[in-house]
């Protein structure tokens, strides 16, 4: 066997090593994920949600103060902003609630 | 070590079909120890491209000739320079620094994410290792650069003269950059559409890498524009070539994607539009090296031996069959949770701004299919030029650029036609200024001076548009925060980086703009037989042809260099010395041209003929504001690098995000 065959050889022998070690312990035992929870899920896209309207409502403010928008339509945009970003974070409180009493239950 | 690059490149194709399945099943049946079994296959892959990658330029440089690709692209007498671009200057070559560049990405991407989101990212690795399948099974099996000469000659072919430019070492692994890079966010994409993760997260996870291909797709155009101007020597430096298109489409595309998904990170909607923008976007990569590869159209980009089309389209079929099925089938779960506040925001400015991209992406692409078509159907053979893309692309090109003038004077959600009025107040009066000022004094007799004309006055609208807003901005904050001017637009632009670099990039876009228009329409050139001591004028200079000079400049290489004194107001303002480079075993000399470029013009010269009695026939051409292009291309640059640079208070947030989640749902952290 030559030296470049041997290296060859080496080479396959540690991928296989490398790929093969995993599947044989006691790992496949274990979940890669928890089963999908859909609140888990809420409660992730509720949190996006929650600093897009706050995100949203500092630049309104801006584009207030450099007068894009009129005062009128600032109220407006504020108010429902504000009422949006209102019931994401009511939501949010109520399933952080609902978390902590499931965790002191179990 | 030919063969172990060889060895190499089977078992990176062996490992990464592993690497498929293996992630995939690790998905599927929620099995950790596939995943980390799937998880080493990213590295290997990597490892066995880099070793083949490194088998193989060790070839170029010890001038292994055994190799019929280093035989073909290199001979002895290359610069070591030139050794190293002849890596990719054919299609073998260039596949394997494909394969290098995506492998590349492929690590980085996973040591990034390996432990982010266990739902998402094995699929996303998954569909990248599909496209590396792809590319490794065409260099092992179609176009394998290690392929043997059984009796190896002295010396090789040598590199295309053509290629023997300091470009071909920047110009292509830019662009490829560029291309290749589309492939991460297209991969998270699917990723997110198979595990059905449809919020935005695969957006932020993959939103530096958007823009970092967006860049490096966008230099690698203006880098082969520049290059083609000092090499091609038609005193041009876009053709509307077939290839060209082919880099200019995904840019398009890329760039409608970029806004339309501010607009769901916003509002949470558009999502099958900016998934479909992410997979044409992808597809039109491909289609660009298919189109390189095909042997079907003829453009100076294409490989000599390009056969590899079919197989190319096969896989284009496949993933535009996949995803938009696959788009079909989560359309339900892909709704938008809400609508446009208003006609008149700043995001249905984003939307025409699509559909105007898309509108020259269409254009384009139909401009370059439709010889394909019509030799197909007629079977007869029709070139579409210039003339056709003008006409169509540049009224739809205005349209956007008007459309980047108006995006930043409207408000997001709603704007009101009274504010609208005191906001555009000022580029108005720009455009009106400019409109007035220019009238006058430029020629207005064709469609192109029109154009010219209406450009100019867009890029006094756009630029005053743009600038208002850092004003606007910076006087606000000063008034709030009680800080200097440069203080406040300095915090200004650093706290909001995406807007303030978009705006950057935006500048950059209207000098390149300005420069097109200033270079194609107002441009003049001249053809002169001249003897030694012979003069002529062109556009104020006074060009005396003084003598012609030939160097043996290598082995191979002569140089036949002409001088020419360039006079302006009697006075002696520069020496040019355009040139022809006659290279052993080539038929055609290459020439070289000599600019003198000013933020006014360039002064472009050709050597384009010369007799035994020192005469020379000289092409000269005056092309206004070429270099308003290339410090665009430096401007989005520097815009680009403000966008990308790292936000500590958006990591911020994303910490705090993933630490609430984990409190209230401990594992695992879903990012």
């Amino acid at each position: 066997m030559g030296f470049i065959h041997f290296l060859e050889l080496i080479l396959i022998v540690v991928i296989l090593l490398a790929v093969g070690i995993p599947l044989f312990g006691k790992l496949r035992l274990k979940k890669l994920v928890e089963e999908v929870d859909p609140t888990a899920d809420e409660y992730k896209h509720l949190l996006v949600r929650k600093e897009e309207t706050l995100i949203s409502i500092k630049e309104l403010e801006f584009d207030f103060n450099t007068g894009k928008i009129s005062e009128p339509d600032y109220e407006e945009l504020r108010h429902r902003l504000e009422a949006e970003a209102t019931e994401i974070l009511e939501h949010l409180d109520q399933m952080e609630q609902a978390g902590k009493k499931s965790k002191s239950s179990h | 070590m030919n063969d172990i690059g060889e060895f190499t490149l089977l078992v990176a194709l062996a490992t990464a079909l592993y690497g498929c399945v293996a992630y995939v099943m690790s998905a599927r049946g929620n099995r950790i120890d596939l995943y980390l079994s799937a998880d080493k296959t990213p590295f290997i892959v990597w490892a066995c491209v880099m070793i083949s990658s490194i088998c193989l330029l060790r070839a170029f440089l010890t001038d292994d000739f055994s190799l019929q690709y280093v035989w073909a692209y290199s001979n002895r007498e290359l610069d070591t320079f030139y050794k190293v671009a002849s890596f990719w200057g054919g299609q073998k070559g260039s596949l394997l620094f494909w394969t290098l560049l995506l492998t590349t990405y492929m690590l980085v991407v996973y040591f990034q994410n390996r432990s982010k989101n266990l739902r998402v990212v094995p699929y996303a690795m998954a569909v990248m290792l599909v496209v590396v399948v792809f590319f490794l099974f065409l260099i092992n099996f179609s176009t394998n650069p290690f392929e043997r000469i059984p009796l190896p000659p002295e010396d090789g072919r040598g590199l295309n003269p053509l290629l023997q430019n300091y470009w071909m070492v920047i110009h292509p692994p830019t662009l490829y950059l560029g291309y290749v890079g589309f492939t991460v966010p297209f991969a998270f994409a699917v990723a997110a559409l198979i595990s059905k993760d449809l919020d935005d997260g695969w957006i932020r996870m993959t939103r530096k890498w958007t823009l970092i291909s967006w860049f490096f797709l966008c230099m690698g155009n203006l880098f082969g524009a520049s290059w083609a101007y000092v090499e091609l020597g038609w005193g041009g430096y876009w053709a509307w070539d077939p290839v060209e298109n082919a880099a200019f489409m995904p840019l398009l595309i890329a760039t409608a994607f970029l806004h339309s998904v501010m607009i769901q990170e916003k509002k949470d909607m558009m999502k099958v539009w900016n998934m479909s923008l992410i997979l044409l976007t992808f597809a039109m990569t491909i289609f660009g090296t298919f189109i390189t590869r095909s042997g079907l159209i003829q453009s100076v980009h294409t490989f000599d031996e390009a056969t590899l089309g079919y197989y190319f389209l096969a896989f284009l079929f496949v993933i535009i069959v996949a995803c938009v099925a696959l788009i079909i089938a989560r359309l339900p779960l892909l709704k938008s949770a809400n609508e446009l506040d208003s006609f008149l925001s700043r995001e249905s400015s984003f939307l025409f701004n699509n559909l105007v991209l898309l509108g020259i992406a269409f254009a384009t692409f139909w401009g370059t299919i439709f010889p394909i078509i019509s030799e197909a159907v007629r079977g007869v053979k029709i070139t579409v030029g210039p003339p056709f893309y003008n006409q169509v692309n540049v009224p739809i090109g205005l349209a956007l650029l008007a459309l980047i003038g108006i995006g930043p004077v409207i408000a997001w959600r709603r704007a009101t036609f009274s504010n609208l009025k005191k906001n555009f107040l000022r580029p108005v009066l720009a455009g009106l200024v400019m409109a007035v000022a220019l009238f006058p004094v430029i020629p207005l007799g064709n469609r192109a001076e029109i154009y010219t004309y209406v450009t100019f006055v867009l890029c006094a609208f756009v630029l005053t548009s743009i600038l208002t807003e850092f004003y606007k901005g910076t006087v606000s904050r000063m008034g709030l925060k009680d800080e200097s001017v440069v203080g406040a637009l300095t915090t200004m632009t650093w706290r909001n980086k995406r807007r303030y670099g978009g705006y950057i990039v935006h500048i950059g876009v209207v000098l390149i703009f300005a420069g097109i228009a200033g270079s194609q329409a107002y441009g003049t050139h001249t053809e002169k037989h001249l003897k030694t001591g012979d003069s002529f004028e062109i556009r104020g200079y006074t060009i005396t042809y003084e003598k012609l000079i030939a160097i043996e400049a290598t082995s191979v290489k002569t140089r036949i260099i002409a001088q020419l004194a360039v006079e302006r107001d009697g006075k002696r303002y520069w020496t040019g010395h355009p040139e022809k480079e006659f290279y052993k075993g080539q038929n055609q000399p290459v020439s070289e041209v000599d600019v003198l470029s000013t933020w006014k013009e360039d002064l472009y010269m050709i050597l384009a003929d010369f007799g035994e009695d020192e005469s020379a026939t000289i092409k000269v051409y005056v092309n206004p504001m070429v270099s308003w292009m290339w410090t665009g291309g430096w401007v989005i640059a520097f815009g680009t690098m403000i966008s990308m640079w790292p936000d500590r208070l958006e990591q911020r947030r994303r910490l705090d995000r993933v630490r609430k989640q984990e409190q209230l749902f401990p594992s695992p952290a879903q990012e």
